[in-house]
């Protein structure tokens, strides 16, 4: 059988090239190229080169349209046993090409051409072309043989025209062989011959049969003849002729053949008129020639050839006609049924044609699946060849079959079709539609596939082709791992290994191999060096671009993300940067790769390449880093694995890619989740830009980087030094609090900072920051035993510490860089540092509870030291020791009632000792008027409790001196409404209002007092009580606040004069009794003249009815009843009195004491007429309720004798 | 029933869902990989000719060797393919409506997604049963 026939090839004329000398590979194709142009040379183009020697049996020759074609046999071909059945088969015409500089003796070359052409014994025409001849060589040749062709140097147009020439000149040779020929034949007739019927020649029968047969024979070879010459008309002639000379003598074989000749003749001559009735008419000819064909096997069955292949030839030539896609049908069935025949066929190279004909015909009719299958079907018959040429096809035709079965190497695929749809699809939507992951893989039918790649791998191996094979098994591990056993993956590795021996080091390979790598995470940079994006038009350029909304997500800004796709990625020049990819390897053996390092296509980065170690069926997470070198975008597509010898890029998108079809079922397995890696959701590979260098701060605290152990409330101070480790100077910088406790951050030195910008590269400077150690949680009480360095890890895990936000940034503009876009601004930067405090639990509170109690005062006639801010005494209110004395001792004589004491208790659970100190700190109501006193609050603190280690102790605070001045419309309309009686306004608001009030009033006086505490370490702080006295004063604190509406006071009168001094009373709580001489003391029997005070505070005028009451130390009531022991002059009950808003009014009365001992004044009234803000005070709860007021009780100590 | 059978259910992207040798003979890889190409490559023919007819039956539309490939088309160009080496049309083909009534019913359960393979051991007893009774 013989490649690429088609019905034309009838009426081509078989001319052998034949390199003569040694001729460089590149040259021979290039003068073969040239030769191949001239295939079919027009008869009118030869008509100067022919001269009618005689009459031409051809005498219908289309002299204007016709043309002579040529086959050309590079390398020639042995002499085929049918050439007498078929001219076409002969070879008719030799040329032989010469390259002369490699070939400098010409006489050489003419010598071995002739040997070549003995070969040829068919030629009837032989040339031999040399090319580039020397000079010398020019003059020598011409003179030579007159088919020896000398091609002088020149240009290709030159030397291409120069070869028409030469070919116009072998046609007209050819044609007037093939005259003589034609001649020859019909005058003397000659003895064809086939292999069919060389063996009857014995048989005499046979003989006389053959007799007859030859005239039909002759004219069906002339018939051949007049084809050659281009003349199908008289071809036709006598191919009639001898299909019927054929079918008279039964002669099957030759009837098919004159009948094959009768359609080349007729197609021939209707040259470029292709039309259906021509079409069904070359169809049933050839049918027709088929069936003859299988006859003529049939007839012939016993013989030892088979003119088989002529009928299988006939059945590709009329598939070959019929090859378009609307006839696919037909041309399908013929090459089915030509299939059938190549197991009938005994010479492996036949089949081997019969396949690739029939491969390539399906391939035509895009039949790819058809072609692959018998393309496969020709590597396996090249395979069993076993040599390595063969293996080299196999291994080519086997790569051709690739695309059908869909394992194509990467390096043949034309990237960007599928992959970019889908690329795209799943970075606008992020979940990929269902039907395009499908499409992701159609057509994979793993068995077909891994069959079809291992007898790559095997054809690959047998024709020494490393590479190929190294893809080959690459691609077989990668895709089929689950479908193949641990031995097999484990030949497949040390087909990997050896391949990669053979190869030169540095090899890279389009198909990866192992392992799986996919993007495990983007790590953003680390909060030291965060970047910001600058907003040069804002002050605050740090809050330019994030959401200004108070919400973390808003639907609003979602839409823009979208547009601006995924996330967005700044590196920075000369900065290493990290990216974790995760490895896996679902194979059997163990898995070295070499070095694995990010594959950057914008190379601007330079990654730097680590080795890893993967156990069978494990997945390692790894860390890829690298380096900026220069700005711009960055693209990271995925790896480049350095792995069996040879460099591979694994593309990320391959990897998700395949774990989409995992999820939806369509690939065979997840070769991370079968390495027991947890399901990951797909990491997009961010945006990523490149900008020019920042500057770098770098903190320190100075005094270590361990924790700062502080107890709960300790106050310290910490600095900070940070120090610029870029390479451009710190031009703006912004400090601000975040994370939890910010409280805790009792001062920070922004000064300090912005007074050393710019911060050149190297500089340093030292920010120190007060800090105040927050109240430990309830809840963790475990941390309070524990040592420091225990805690240390914790609390920073905990986050519970603050956090110094330090915005910085460089020269807003970047100079260095001219072509840089003016509105691209390098970013800012950000640097967290988080104060590492650790708190310990330190003093805690037990309870705090309000404490009254009531100390009588003793009736003076002279006025003590007022409680406090007398502005007549300015030398009290300077001396801040007689004020401490005063806050904890009390005074008897000064007049006390109604003393409240705020007790904390403490307990010290820590193992040192503190020194509790508590200092009040109490405005001074009247500085504003007198300009003496410069200060306007005053400190008093009490002497220091120490508490031993797990201890309690307690501490009393007074709280005397909160009382508001007047019990004032303002404050008793605040008052009424923390009772709740509200007259004017709206009860719901009221009480909010009075809820926020009372808040705010306690605030007030539990600012004023201070807690503080010592401990042996040099370390100090305040306790934060607010809490626990703000319940414990929750209840009561209109007592401790307001004034009572009245207060009452009784002293000795002496003289005159001490009205004037009572005038000048403070207002506050106290009523000042003088004190006499001796001390307060009164003498019995003596008429003893007192006056009552009563002072208004508020700022109405108050009608009363006021009445004295004396007692004994038993408590009866010593001025009534039977056995009254005073005696009294003037009134003591039902006093009525009228007192004006904030002014006292005095009631004098004398009495006379029986007895000497201990007795109690006390006062009372009963308000008259008594309006809201009153009842409000007293608590009353209806209106009709008489308000009552009731004094302090008064000590009276008479002495004398009875 | 027939020596060598190889029954492929092709989902309409071209991707195998179902395979099972159903032939009585011994079963051996080289040939089994060989069936699958046949039948991988009878597509070609299947996608002209599913369109000529209304037929869902193609009945034998190629053949390699002694092997034939019979080949039912659904509606939703599901082909359920059939390589055999007997002649027996009508076994093939109530084959073939049975097998496609359990592939309706696979392609009923809501869990299971078109296009994926069937990896119903259910469905696999089934059709090696329908194999036996009819082919």
């Amino acid at each position: 059988m013989e490649p690429d026939v088609s019905i034309e090839t009838s009426a081509m004329i078989r001319v052998a090239v034949l390199p003569i000398g040694h001729i460089p590979t590149p040259l021979l194709r290039d003068y073969t190229s040239m030769l191949l142009r001239h295939d079919a040379v027009s008869l009118s183009a030869i008509s100067s080169f022919y001269t009618e020697h005689q009459k031409s049996p051809f005498a219908h020759q289309p002299w204007d349209s016709g043309s002579l074609r040529f086959k050309f046999v590079i390398g020639g071909s042995p002499p085929s046993p049918w050439e007498d059945f078929q001219s076409n088969r002969k070879i008719l015409a030799v040329v032989g090409i010469c390259h002369c500089p490699s070939s400098p003796d010409l006489d050489d070359v003419i010598e071995q051409f002739g040997v070549k052409c003995k070969g040829c014994a068919s030629a009837l025409v032989r040339r031999c072309f040399a090319f580039c001849p020397s000079d010398t060589q020019l003059e020598d040749g011409s003179k030579k043989d007159s088919n020896f062709k000398l091609f002088p140097p020149a240009d290709r147009q030159t030397q291409e025209f120069h070869l028409q020439t030469m070919m116009q000149d072998i046609a007209a040779s050819l044609l007037m062989e093939f005259e003589k020929w034609v001649l020859q034949a019909e005058s003397a007739g000659t003895i064809l011959k086939t292999p069919l019927d060389s063996q009857a020649n014995f048989n005499s029968e046979e003989l006389i049969k053959a007799k007859k047969r030859r005239l039909g024979r002759a004219q069906k070879t002339i018939g051949d003849y007049c084809l050659l010459a281009g003349s199908p008309v008289d071809a036709n002639a006598h191919y009639s002729t001898a299909l019927e000379l054929a079918r008279l003598t039964g002669d099957y074989f030759w009837y098919a053949g004159a009948l094959e000749g009768s359609v080349c003749a007729l197609l021939l001559d209707r040259m470029g008129h292709m039309d259906p009735e021509l079409v069904d008419e070359v169809k049933y000819r050839y049918s027709s020639v088929i069936l003859h064909y299988r006859k003529s096997s049939i007839q012939d069955n016993a013989q030892r050839v088979s003119p088989l292949s002529f009928e299988l030839e006939a059945t590709l030539k009329l598939a070959r006609f019929l090859c378009r896609r609307d006839l696919a049908k037909d041309v399908a069935e013929l090459l089915t049924s030509a299939a059938d025949g190549a197991k009938s066929l005994i010479d492996a190279s036949d089949r081997l044609i019969l396949f690739v004909e029939i491969a390539r015909l399906y391939g035509k009719i895009n039949y790819q699946r058809k072609a692959a299958f018998f393309s496969r079907q020709v590597a396996q018959l090249y395979l069993q060849q076993e040599n390595r040429l063969a293996a080299l096809s196999a291994m080519q035709v086997l790569a051709m079959t690739t695309k059908a079965y869909r394992v194509q190497s990467r390096a043949s695929v034309s990237e960007h079709t599928l992959d970019d749809d889908v690329g795209q699809g799943s970075a606008n939507g992020g979940k990929v539609l269902h039907q395009s992951i499908v499409s992701l893989f159609e057509c994979q039918w793993s068995t077909l596939q891994m069959v079809v790649l291992r007898e790559i791998l095997l054809s690959a191996v047998r024709a020494g082709d490393p590479l190929a094979a190294w893809s080959a098994a690459a691609r077989l591990l990668r895709s089929y791992y689950p479908l193949i056993t641990p031995v097999g993956q484990n030949g497949l590795a040390n087909a990997l290994a050896n391949s990669a021996e053979r190869l030169p080091s540095g090899t890279r390979c389009a198909d990866p191999a192992l392992p799986f790598i996919r993007l495990y995470s983007f790590p953003l940079l680390s909060s030291q060096v965060d970047i910001v994006k600058r907003n040069p038009s804002r002050e605050d350029w740090w809050m330019g671009s994030a959401s200004s909304g108070p919400f973390i997500y808003t639907p609003f800004s979602k839409g823009d993300q979208n547009d601006s796709g995924k996330q967005e990625v700044i590196w920075i020049v000369g900065e290493p940067v990290h990216v974790l990819v995760e490895l896996a390897n679902p194979c059997g053996f163990d898995l070295r790769v070499d070095s694995i390092y990010l594959s950057v296509h914008s190379g601007n980065v330079d990654p730097f390449p680590v080795s890893v170690n993967l156990p069978p069926n494990s997945s390692k997470v790894i860390t890829l880093s690298g380096i900026p070198a220069s700005v711009g975008q960055v693209t990271i597509p995925g790896c480049m694995v350095h792995c069996y010898g040879v460099v591979t890029e694994h593309l990320f998108r391959d990897v998700e890619n395949l774990l989409l079809g995992a999820a939806q079922g369509l690939v065979l397995s997840d070769p991370f989740r079968c390495c027991g890696s947890a399901k990951l959701r797909n990491v997009s590979v961010p945006n990523i830009s490149v900008v020019p260098q920042l500057p770098l701060l770098v903190p320190h605290i100075i005094g270590g980087d361990g924790a700062i152990i502080l107890y709960e409330g300790e106050i310290r101070d910490v600095w900070i030094s940070l120090s610029n480790a870029g390479t451009v100077p710190v031009e703006q910088a912004h400090i601000s609090l975040s994370g939890k406790n910010q409280d805790s951050v009792v001062s920070v030195a922004y000064e300090a900072i912005r007074g050393s910008l710019p911060l050149k590269p190297g500089a340093e400077v030292t920010l120190p920051v007060t800090l105040k150690a927050w109240q430990l949680a309830l809840v963790d009480p475990d941390n309070a035993g524990k040592s420091g360095s225990g805690i240390t890890g914790r609390h920073h895990k905990d986050g519970n510490s603050p956090m110094l936000v330090i915005h910085y940034a460089g020269p807003l503009t970047n100079s260095g860089d001219p072509t840089a876009n003016g509105s691209a601004v390098t970013p800012g930067r950000r640097l967290v540092v988080p104060l590492p405090v650790c708190v310990l639990q330190g003093l805690s509170f037990v309870k705090a509870r309000l404490l009254s109690m009531e100390i009588p005062a003793h009736v003076s006639e002279s006025s003590p030291i007022p409680a406090f801010g007398d502005c007549n005494s300015t030398k009290e209110a300077l001396s801040s020791e007689c004020k401490l004395e005063r806050l904890v001792k009390i005074d008897p004589f000064r007049g006390s009632w109604g003393l409240r004491f705020l007790e904390l208790e403490l307990s010290n659970p820590t193992d040192v000792v503190f020194e509790i100190s508590v200092l009040v700190q109490l405005e001074n109501p009247i500085a504003d008027n007198n300009n003496a006193i410069d200060h306007d609050a005053v400190e008093y603190s009490c002497p220091k409790t120490r508490i031993d280690r797990d201890y309690s102790a307690r501490v009393l605070i007074p709280l005397e001196h909160f009382k508001l001045p007047v019990l004032d419309d303002s404050f008793f309309l605040r008052d009424t409404h923390s009772n709740g009686v509200s007259t004017s306004r709206s009860s719901s608001f009221s009480e909010k209002n009075a809820k926020a009030e009372l808040n705010a009033s306690i605030e007030k006086l539990i600012s004023k007092i201070k807690v503080k505490w010592h401990s042996g370490r040099n370390s100090s702080g305040e306790l934060n009580i607010k809490d626990t006295v703000q319940k414990a004063l929750q209840e009561s604190v209109m007592d401790v606040l307001l004034p009572d509406p009245l207060t009452f006071g009784f002293r000795l009168v002496r003289d005159g004069s001490s009205d004037a001094a009572g005038r000048d009373m403070p207002t506050l709580s106290m009523i000042q009794v003088e004190k006499t001489a001796s001390k307060g003391s009164m003498m019995a029997n003596e008429v003893t003249p007192m006056e009552v005070l009563v002072r208004n505070n508020t700022k109405e005028t108050i009608r009363m009815c006021l009445s004295i009451t004396c007692r004994d130390v038993a408590g009866e009531n010593c001025t009534e009843g039977a056995n009254a022991t005073v005696l009294w002059s003037g009134v003591l009950n039902g006093i009525t009195m009228e007192v004006p808003p904030l002014k006292e009014t005095k009631h004098s009365f004398s009495l006379y004491f029986l007895v000497p001992g201990e007795y109690t004044l006390v006062a009372a009234s009963v308000i008259e007429d008594a309006n809201d803000i009153l009842r409000a005070r007293a608590k009353a709860d209806s209106p009709d309720e008489p308000i009552c007021c009731r004094g302090p009780p008064f000590h009276v100590c008479v002495i004398g004798t009875a | 029933m027939a020596t060598t059978a190889c029954f492929i259910i092709v989902s309409r992207n071209d991707i195998p869902i179902y395979e099972a040798e159903v032939g009585s003979a011994v079963k051996r890889e080289d040939v089994a990989h060989l069936h699958q190409f046949i039948l991988h490559a009878a597509q070609d023919i299947v996608q002209d000719l599913a369109w000529t007819t209304s037929a869902m039956f193609l009945k034998a539309i190629d053949r390699f060797n002694d092997l034939v490939v019979s080949v039912y088309v659904t509606a939703g160009h599901t082909r359920l393919m059939l390589l055999h080496d007997s002649r027996n049309d009508d076994g093939i083909k109530s084959f073939f409506q049975e097998v496609h009534e359990l592939y309706i019913k696979i392609i009923l359960n809501p869990l299971y997604l078109p296009g994926s393979r069937i990896t119903s051991s259910h469905f696999d007893t089934k059709v090696r049963a329908l194999a036996r009774k009819y082919l």
